[in-house]
C-alpha cells in the first residue's frame, strides 16, 4: 500500500472532495427499490464503435450508453450528469473552471470565451517579458523559407481576393439592380351578375366583365418603410490591459501643467473693460522712442540740393541762351537800321561818308551810329543853304520828333527786353493767362456772346436811366418775378412756331400746316364769359396771370366815407396805395374800376 | 548628416511618400498641395496643388512649370504610391481620399465614405485595396478599381492614427489614438487580436522589411511586436520624451522616430539602443516651436531618408560615410533592465 503510494504521484489536491452519491441519478436508479422509479431508467442509444466516433458528439446521458467517457473526444462529457452543474442554463455566463495540459488553472478562460475564443489574447505575465534578440538563429535554409513564404503569401492573397470580391459583387450587384420588379401583364377577366337587374342600374347591362390587372409600381418610387437606425453591435469583449497603470503625476508635472490665465489688454481680472488712457499707460506705447534712420533725412537732403543745383543749370543755360537771342536780335537791328540809314541817305542824295556802318552791337557803337546819322545833316546844311528858314524850322521840328521817337521805341525795347530776362510778363502775354475771377474783377470777362444762343442780361440794367430804385426795390420787396421772363427778346412770337420744315417731304410743309391749325376753329370757344365784352385782339401769347391788387372796397364804401369825413381822414388813401404801388405798377390802371379787379381771360372765336 | 534642405510648401508638410521605382518622391502639405520631387537632386518636379490654387507640375530636366491641377481642400495626412498601377493615393482633413492618375495628372477616383477627417493611408502590397483610417475611429477598407468600400473596419474608440498591410495575415494593422494596436483579418473583417501594450496613443508603426516583426511607437515608449501573433518583443532602450508622429525602418535596421519636438532619434532596430540624437534645424524665419517631424520615409534602397517638417521644409539626410568610431563615439551603456510597459 506504502509503495503504491510512493509509486504515484502526489496527489494535485490534496482536499479530498465530497460527492453527494445519494442523489446521483445513477445511484439512485440502482439502488432504490421502488418499481416506478425502475421505469424511469434511461434507454441507451447505440453508440458508435469506437475509431467511428468522428463527429459524434456526446451531451444526453443516454449518448454514454451507461457507461463512461470516451477519453478520445475532446469535448467535456458528463456520463450520468455526474458533475454537470444543476443549474447551469444554456445561456449562462458562469464558466466551467478550465485547466491546461499540466494542469494548472486557466484563470484568463474569461477574456478568451466568446468572440474572443478566435482571437490571440495576451493576457499572462510571461506576454510581457521581453524577448530580445529572440530571433538570433538564422537557419541556411534561407531559399526554402522564401519559398514558404512566397506560397503563403499566394494563398491569402486567393483566399482573401475571392473573399473581398465576394463582397465587392454583392455590393455592386446591389447598386446596379438589373432585374427591376417587372410588372405582371396578365390580367384576370371576371364575369359577374350583378344582383340588381334593372336598367336603372349598370346602364341596363345583364352581365358585366371585369379586367382585374395588378397595379403598377412605379421602379423608382421611394421607399416606404423608414430606415431604422440598427444598434451597434456589441463591440468586441475587452481585452487584458498589458501595461502598467499610469503614474501618479508628481508635483514636478502639475508645476509644469500649470498655465497662468491670459492677461487681457481690454478687460480686467473682474470683466470690467480698462479704459483707453489706463491701457495705453499699461502698454508703454509712450516710452518707446522712435528712432527714425539718419538716412532718410540725407536722402532728402541730397534730393534738395541735387533738385536745386538742377533748377540753376536750367536757369543758366536759359538765361544765356536768351541772351545770345538778345544779341541776335540786336545785331540784325542794327543792320536794319544801318540799311535804312543808307537808304535814307541815298535819297537825300548825300552819300554819307562812313557808307559802312560798324556792325557792332553794343551801346557805344550805336551812338557813334547816331551821331554818324547827325553827321550828314549838318552836311546837308552846309550843302544846301538855299533851304528857307521855315523849312529849316520845320525840318529841325521834324527830326526832332523822330529823335524822341526813336528814343521812346528804344526805351521800350530796353524795358521790354529787361522784363522778359526777368520773367515778367509783356503787355500784350500779361492777359492771356488771367484767371476767370480776375477778368472779372478787371471787367474783363467775355459775356458768353462767343458762346453762342441767347445772351443773357441783367434785367435791371437796362433802365438804368430810371435811377436806382427802378432797378433795385427795397430788399423786402418781391419784384424778381414780376415781369415777363422773355420781354427784350422776340422770342414770344418764335416761341410755338414749329421748326423751319425739316421734314416736309414727309409730313407736308410746316408753314401750311402751322396755316391749317391757325384757321381751325375747332380750340376757339365761340362764347365768351359773361361780363368780358370787351372783345381784345386774337391772342398771340401764352395766357398772363397777373397779380391781384389789394382788395379795393367793391362798392365804393371807404370813398363814401372820406367824402362824409372830409379832412378828418386826408391821409387814408396814401396808406392804402403806398407801397404797393411801386412794385404792381401794372395793376395801377385799374385801381378804381368797379367790379372785379383780377385780369381777364378771353376767349373768343377766331375770325 | 543633413544633405538637403527642400523648402517649397507653404505649409506643414504632413506625409511623404516613394515612388516605387525611386525616381521621384511626393510630399502632402497643409498649404493643400501634394508636391512631387525628384529624387536624384531634389529638385522641385511638380506639384499637385489641391485647393483653386494652382497644382504646380515641373519638368524634371528643365525645372519648368507643367501642369497646374486642382483637388483637396484640407491638409494632406496621408500618401501612397501604387506600385502596380500609375496611380497616387492621397488623403486628407477634408474627409476626401482621392486617386490620382500619375499620366494624366488629374484625380480619377474618390473614395467617399469618411465621416472626419482621414488620418493616414496605405495600400495592399498584393490585392488591389486601399486601406484608411481616420478621426472617425474606423479604419476602412476601399476597393481601388469600384471605388466600393469593402469593410468598415470598427473597433477602436479614438482616432485611428496609423495604419500599415502585410501580404500575409495579418493583413491590416492599425494603430489607434485609444493607445491599442489591433491587427484584422481582411477575409472577414473582424479583429484578430488588440495589443494593449502601450499607455499613450500609437501615432507611428513602422514594419520591418524583412523580418517579422514591427515597432510601434507611442509618447511613452517604443515597443516591438513580432507580427503574426502579435507578441511583445521588448521595449526601446530610451525613451524620445516626446510626442512620436512617425518613424521608418530600413532594412539595415536603421530606425528613425521624428518627434513632435524636432528630434530625430536613430535606434538599432535588433538591440533597441538609441545610437544617434539628432534635432532638426528649422529654416530661417521660422519660430523654435515650429520644430516639428510630421513623416519620415526611407527611400526604396534606404539610404536616404527623407522629414517632413512643421518649418514647411522637407529635409533630405543620408547616412555619413565618412564617419567612424572615432567621430561618432557609439556609447552604448544599456540598461540593467529592460522596461517592460
Amino acid at each position: 500500500m506504502a509503495a503504491l503510494k510512493d509509486l504515484l504521484p502526489d496527489a494535485k489536491n490534496s482536499t479530498s472532495t465530497y460527492y453527494d452519491h445519494a442523489n446521483d441519478p445513477w445511484f439512485k436508479q440502482r439502488f432504490s427499490t421502488s418499481e416506478e422509479e425502475k421505469s424511469t431508467v434511461v434507454k441507451a442509444k447505440p453508440v458508435p464503435p469506437y475509431l467511428k466516433r468522428a463527429g459524434f458528439v456526446p451531451r444526453k446521458v443516454e449518448d454514454f450508453g451507461d457507461g463512461g467517457a470516451f477519453p478520445e473526444i475532446h469535448i467535456a462529457q458528463y456520463p450520468l450528469d455526474m458533475g454537470r452543474v444543476k443549474g447551469a442554463k444554456p445561456g449562462s455566463k458562469i464558466l466551467p473552471v478550465t485547466v491546461d495540459a499540466r494542469g494548472n488553472l486557466a484563470y484568463d478562460a474569461i477574456v478568451k470565451q466568446s468572440e474572443n475564443a478566435k482571437k490571440i489574447v495576451y493576457s499572462q505575465h510571461k506576454d510581457l517579458i521581453p524577448k530580445i534578440l529572440r530571433n538570433e538563429e538564422e537557419g541556411g535554409d534561407e531559399g526554402e523559407e522564401e519559398e514558404e513564404m512566397q506560397k503563403e503569401i499566394e494563398e491569402t492573397m486567393q483566399e482573401t481576393k475571392a473573399a473581398l470580391e465576394k463582397i465587392v459583387n454583392v455590393r455592386l450587384s446591389a447598386a446596379q439592380p438589373k432585374n427591376v420588379p417587372k410588372q405582371s401583364s396578365d390580367s384576370k377577366y371576371i364575369k359577374y351578375k350583378p344582383s340588381q337587374q334593372s336598367a336603372a342600374f349598370n346602364s341596363g347591362a345583364k352581365e358585366r366583365i371585369i379586367r382585374m390587372v395588378e397595379m403598377p409600381v412605379d421602379p423608382l418610387e421611394p421607399p416606404k418603410f423608414k430606415h431604422k437606425r440598427v444598434p451597434k453591435a456589441s463591440g468586441s469583449p475587452p481585452v487584458p490591459v498589458m501595461h502598467s497603470p499610469p503614474r501618479p503625476v508628481t508635483v514636478k508635472d502639475q508645476q509644469d501643467w500649470k498655465i497662468p490665465p491670459c492677461i487681457s489688454n481690454w478687460k480686467n481680472p473682474k470683466g470690467y473693460t480698462i479704459p483707453l488712457d489706463k491701457r495705453l499707460a499699461a502698454d508703454g506705447r509712450g516710452l518707446q522712442e522712435v528712432q527714425i534712420n539718419d538716412n532718410f533725412a540725407k536722402l532728402s537732403e541730397a534730393l534738395y540740393v541735387a533738385e536745386q543745383k538742377a533748377r540753376e543749370a536750367v536757369a543758366m543755360r536759359s538765361k544765356v541762351q536768351k541772351e545770345m537771342m538778345m544779341k541776335e536780335k540786336e545785331r540784325k537791328e542794327q543792320e536794319l537800321r544801318a540799311l535804312a540809314a543808307k537808304a535814307r541817305s541815298e535819297r537825300t542824295g548825300t552819300v554819307a561818308p562812313s557808307t559802312a556802318v560798324p556792325m557792332s552791337s553794343d551801346r557805344s557803337a550805336m551812338d557813334t551810329d547816331m551821331r554818324v546819322d547827325y553827321e550828314p545833316v549838318r552836311e546837308r546844311e552846309r550843302d544846301m543853304p538855299k533851304e528857307s528858314k521855315e523849312e529849316r524850322e520845320e525840318r529841325l521840328q521834324r527830326e526832332k520828333i523822330r529823335e524822341e521817337r526813336r528814343r521812346e521805341r528804344e526805351r521800350e525795347r530796353r524795358l521790354e527786353a529787361k522784363d522778359a530776362a526777368m520773367g515778367k510778363k509783356s503787355k500784350i502775354t500779361r492777359d492771356r493767362d488771367r484767371d476767370i475771377s480776375e477778368k472779372v474783377a478787371l471787367g474783363m470777362a467775355s459775356t458768353g456772346a462767343g458762346r453762342g444762343g441767347e445772351v443773357m442780361y441783367d434785367q435791371r440794367l437796362f433802365n438804368q436811366e430810371k435811377g436806382m430804385d427802378s432797378g433795385f426795390a427795397t430788399d423786402d420787396q418781391y419784384n424778381i418775378y414780376d415781369k415777363g421772363l422773355f420781354t427784350a427778346q422776340p422770342t414770344l412770337s418764335t416761341l410755338y412756331r414749329p421748326k423751319k420744315d425739316v421734314d416736309s417731304d414727309m409730313y407736308g410743309g410746316a408753314d401750311e400746316q402751322l396755316e391749317k391749325i391757325m384757321k381751325t376753329e375747332r380750340f376757339k370757344p365761340d362764347k365768351a364769359f359773361a361780363g368780358t365784352s370787351e372783345k381784345s385782339g386774337p391772342r398771340d401769347r401764352p395766357v398772363e396771370f397777373e397779380k391781384e391788387v389789394e382788395e379795393a372796397d367793391p362798392f365804393g364804401l371807404d370813398q363814401f366815407l372820406t367824402e362824409v369825413k372830409k379832412g378828418k381822414k386826408a391821409m387814408d388813401k396814401v396808406g392804402s396805395g403806398g407801397t404797393m404801388k411801386a412794385s404792381a405798377g401794372s395793376s395801377m390802371r385799374d385801381g378804381y374800376e368797379g367790379g372785379s379787379n383780377r385780369s381777364r381771360i378771353n376767349f373768343e372765336r377766331g375770325h | 548628416m543633413v544633405m538637403q534642405v527642400i523648402s517649397g510648401h507653404l505649409g506643414w508638410v504632413r506625409s511623404v511618400a516613394f515612388d516605387p521605382s525611386n525616381n521621384w518622391f511626393c510630399t502632402g502639405s497643409a498649404d493643400r498641395t501634394i508636391k512631387v520631387y525628384n529624387c536624384v537632386i531634389g529638385s522641385y518636379r511638380f506639384s499637385l496643388s489641391l485647393f483653386f490654387s494652382p497644382l504646380l507640375i515641373w519638368d524634371v530636366a528643365s525645372g519648368r512649370l507643367k501642369l497646374t491641377l486642382t483637388g483637396h481642400i484640407e491638409q494632406i495626412r496621408g500618401l501612397a504610391v501604387s506600385s502596380k498601377h500609375t496611380y497616387m493615393f492621397s488623403a486628407g482633413d477634408d474627409k476626401q481620399v482621392k486617386c490620382w492618375d500619375l499620366e494624366q495628372n488629374k484625380v480619377i477616383r474618390s473614395y467617399h465614405g469618411h465621416l472626419s477627417g482621414v488620418y493616414c493611408l496605405a495600400l495592399h502590397p498584393t490585392i488591389d485595396i486601399l486601406l484608411t483610417g481616420g478621426r472617425d475611429s474606423v479604419c476602412r477598407v476601399w476597393d481601388i478599381r469600384t471605388k466600393m468600400q469593402i469593410f468598415a473596419l470598427s473597433g477602436h474608440d479614438n482616432t485611428v492614427c496609423s495604419v500599415f498591410t502585410r501580404p500575409t495575415d495579418p493583413q491590416i494593422v492599425t494603430g489607434s489614438h485609444d493607445t491599442t494596436i489591433k491587427f484584422w483579418d481582411l477575409r472577414y473583417g473582424k479583429t484578430m487580436s488588440t495589443l494593449t501594450h502601450h499607455k499613450k496613443s500609437v501615432r507611428a508603426m513602422a514594419p520591418h522589411p524583412k523580418e517579422h516583426s514591427f515597432a510601434s511607437a507611442s509618447a511613452d515608449n517604443i515597443k516591438k511586436f513580432s507580427l503574426p501573433k502579435g507578441e511583445f518583443l521588448h521595449n526601446m532602450l530610451s525613451q524620445q520624451k516626446t510626442i512620436i508622429n512617425t518613424m521608418a525602418v530600413n532594412e539595415d535596421g536603421v530606425m528613425a522616430t521624428g518627434g513632435d519636438n524636432g528630434s530625430l532619434w536613430f535606434w538599432d532596430w535588433r538591440s533597441g539602443h538609441n545610437f544617434q540624437q539628432a534635432q532638426t534645424i528649422v529654416q530661417p524665419g521660422s519660430l523654435d516651436s515650429e520644430a516639428g517631424i510630421y513623416a519620415l520615409s526611407y527611400d526604396v534602397t534606404g539610404t536616404r531618408l527623407i522629414s517632413c517638417e512643421a518649418d514647411k521644409t522637407i529635409k533630405m539626410w543620408k547616412e555619413d560615410e565618412t564617419a567612424t568610431e572615432q567621430t561618432h563615439p557609439l556609447n552604448f551603456k544599456p540598461p540593467k533592465d529592460i522596461r517592460r510597459f
